[in-house]
């Protein structure tokens, strides 16, 4: 916990250098054309069916999203 | 063929193609449809016997207006087939009873101990709401919920996102709780201790739901950011906490005890059967996990990579890499192969026999899901663009393959494979319409 507290500062001074470096990056609007396109996004339903099943055979779940759950699966 | 169109379709036609399929952009939005549904059929069959799940999906998603809309998510899914127990093979017939005795089932000797008796129909409804709150965030609360024979699920959850750097930058964080209760057929068992031996004929079909419901808080925590880098590349990363209390055991799943030398299971203080006892977990778990994604476009393809890792204390670690190739082969048909790794070691506590004679561990589990195990996932789906929507193919080839506690292969055990290897077949029709 004490650990946790002493890197604070540091994931927000890191966090902050992120988001400051990430204003320099990205795209005009008349740029975005591929990223419009429907396959850079990713397939919600598939993610969701493959969540469910992986949940249920492995020891991890979640990641992109939360963590799932909410069976009893064999 | 687009010059005999007339000019307004061609135009509709260029700016959907420009705009792609989804109406996230708000320029889309105007003329976006007010419903979606989006319809999955789902088969999943593991081989032997195993667990065979059908499952029909279906969302419906209404938009109020540019801002504003509902999602209804509502999900059936069937189990059948035989699920490993947690036992270990042997050399002589090994029999099996509920933790009440009413029921009993046998095994043959040498043969991968499988409870036979799984069946069970879950309902799952999903309720989401989602708002734009000004210009540039937006916000997502919803409702889950399931219910099966002995398991029933309640929670809700909330996402908030922020765009920022003119819509290159998006932050989100979200969090979740659910409240989950399961009420084992026959009662819940005791964790460490011993399977009774049969009561009755041993085919008690109607044992009924467990009276005493056992229940479990699972909370999540989600932040992320998702960054375009250039025009063709955007960038994903999220960080995810959870942390879950109560009963996190799965009551149906045993310990083979074994004697230390020649691997063959001791008989039980009950007559007639072996010795085998009740897993036990912990009943907290707090995991941590890392995810980033990294998406490109190519002028017509796309590519999508993904690495996951996870640390629980529990003691395992896993690593989770996937990749997704999209090859348009036209404007309305496409292919998407795909390929995942996941490798995870085993719990702290995983064992896959204990051994006669040994002081009983605080807690052990023989569950194949929490042991050192690898899989690998390859498929391919095929998709094509309808007039209102899109219809889907997914096919999927699973395979698992786990290793057993080192220095459980003693005596007789030696000549089986104690941990279940896992291969299965994920079969996936989908079509999507909006009006």
């Amino acid at each position: 916990m004490i650990r946790s507290r002493r890197m604070l500062p540091f994931a927000l001074l890191l966090a902050s250098a992120a988001l400051a470096g990430c204003a320099t990056m990205g795209v005009e609007p008349w740029e975005r054309d591929l990223h419009a396109r429907a396959d850079m996004k990713p397939d919600e339903r598939d993610a969701a069916i493959d969540d469910h099943i992986y949940f249920s055979k492995e020891a991890s779940s979640g990641g992109r999203g939360f963590a799932g759950g909410g069976c009893g699966c064999n | 063929m687009q010059l005999k169109k007339p000019i307004g379709a061609t135009l509709a036609s260029a700016t959907c193609g420009l705009l792609g399929a989804l109406p996230a952009a708000p320029v889309a939005a105007q003329e976006s449809p007010k419903w979606e549904v989006d319809t999955s059929l789902l088969y999943y069959g593991e081989s032997d016997s195993r667990v065979q799940d059908g499952s029909l999906m279906t969302s419906i998603r209404r938009a109020l207006d540019e801002d504003r809309s509902l999602n209804l998510t509502v999900t059936v899914d069937t189990l059948t087939g035989a699920t490993p127990n947690g036992a270990v093979p042997s050399n002589g017939v090994q029999t099996f009873t509920s933790a009440s005795g009413g029921r009993r089932y046998r095994v043959r000797a040498g043969e991968m101990p499988l409870d036979p008796t799984f069946l069970d129909t879950r309902y799952a409804l999903a309720l989401n709401w989602q708002q734009a709150l000004g210009d540039s965030s937006r916000w997502n609360i919803g409702f889950s919920g399931s219910d099966e024979y002995d398991y029933l699920h309640l929670g809700v959850n909330t996402r908030l996102e922020f765009d920022f750097n003119r819509r290159n930058t998006t932050v989100f964080v979200g969090a979740a709780y659910g409240r989950d209760e399961v009420s084992p057929v026959g009662g819940t068992p005791i964790g460490l201790t011993a399977m009774p031996a049969p009561s009755g004929d041993g085919d008690d079909d109607d044992e009924g739901e467990g009276g005493n419901g056992e229940t479990k808080d699972v909370y999540d925590a989600l932040i992320g950011v998702t960054q375009v880098l250039s025009r063709r590349a955007l960038l994903e990363v999220a960080l995810s906490y959870g942390k879950s209390d109560g009963y996190l055991n799965d009551p149906y799943k045993l310990l083979s005890v074994v004697d230390p030398v020649t691997g063959r299971p001791v008989p039980s203080p009950e007559p007639g059967i072996n010795l085998y006892l009740y897993k036990q977990r912990p009943d907290t778990r707090a995991k941590k996990s890392g995810f980033v994604e990294w998406r490109y476009a190519f002028d017509r393809d796309s590519v999508a990579l993904n690495y996951r890792f996870m640390d629980d204390d529990w003691g395992i670690q896993s690593h989770t890499v996937e990749g997704r190739y999209r090859w348009n082969i036209s404007d309305n048909i496409y292919l998407e192969p795909h390929l995942r790794y996941y490798q995870q070691n085993a719990a702290d506590f995983y064992r896959t026999v204990l051994f006669a004679g040994d002081a009983l561990p605080q807690f052990a589990s023989a569950d194949y899901r929490l042991a050192d195990n690898k899989t690998w996932t390859a498929g391919i789906k095929y998709g094509q663009r309808t007039a209102r929507g899109e219809f889907s193919v997914r096919l999927e080839y699973y395979q698992q393959t786990a290793d057993p506690s080192p220095g459980s292969a003693v005596g007789d055990l030696a000549a089986f494979d104690l941990v279940p290897k896992l291969k299965a077949v994920i079969a996936q029709i989908g079509y999507k319409f909006r009006f």
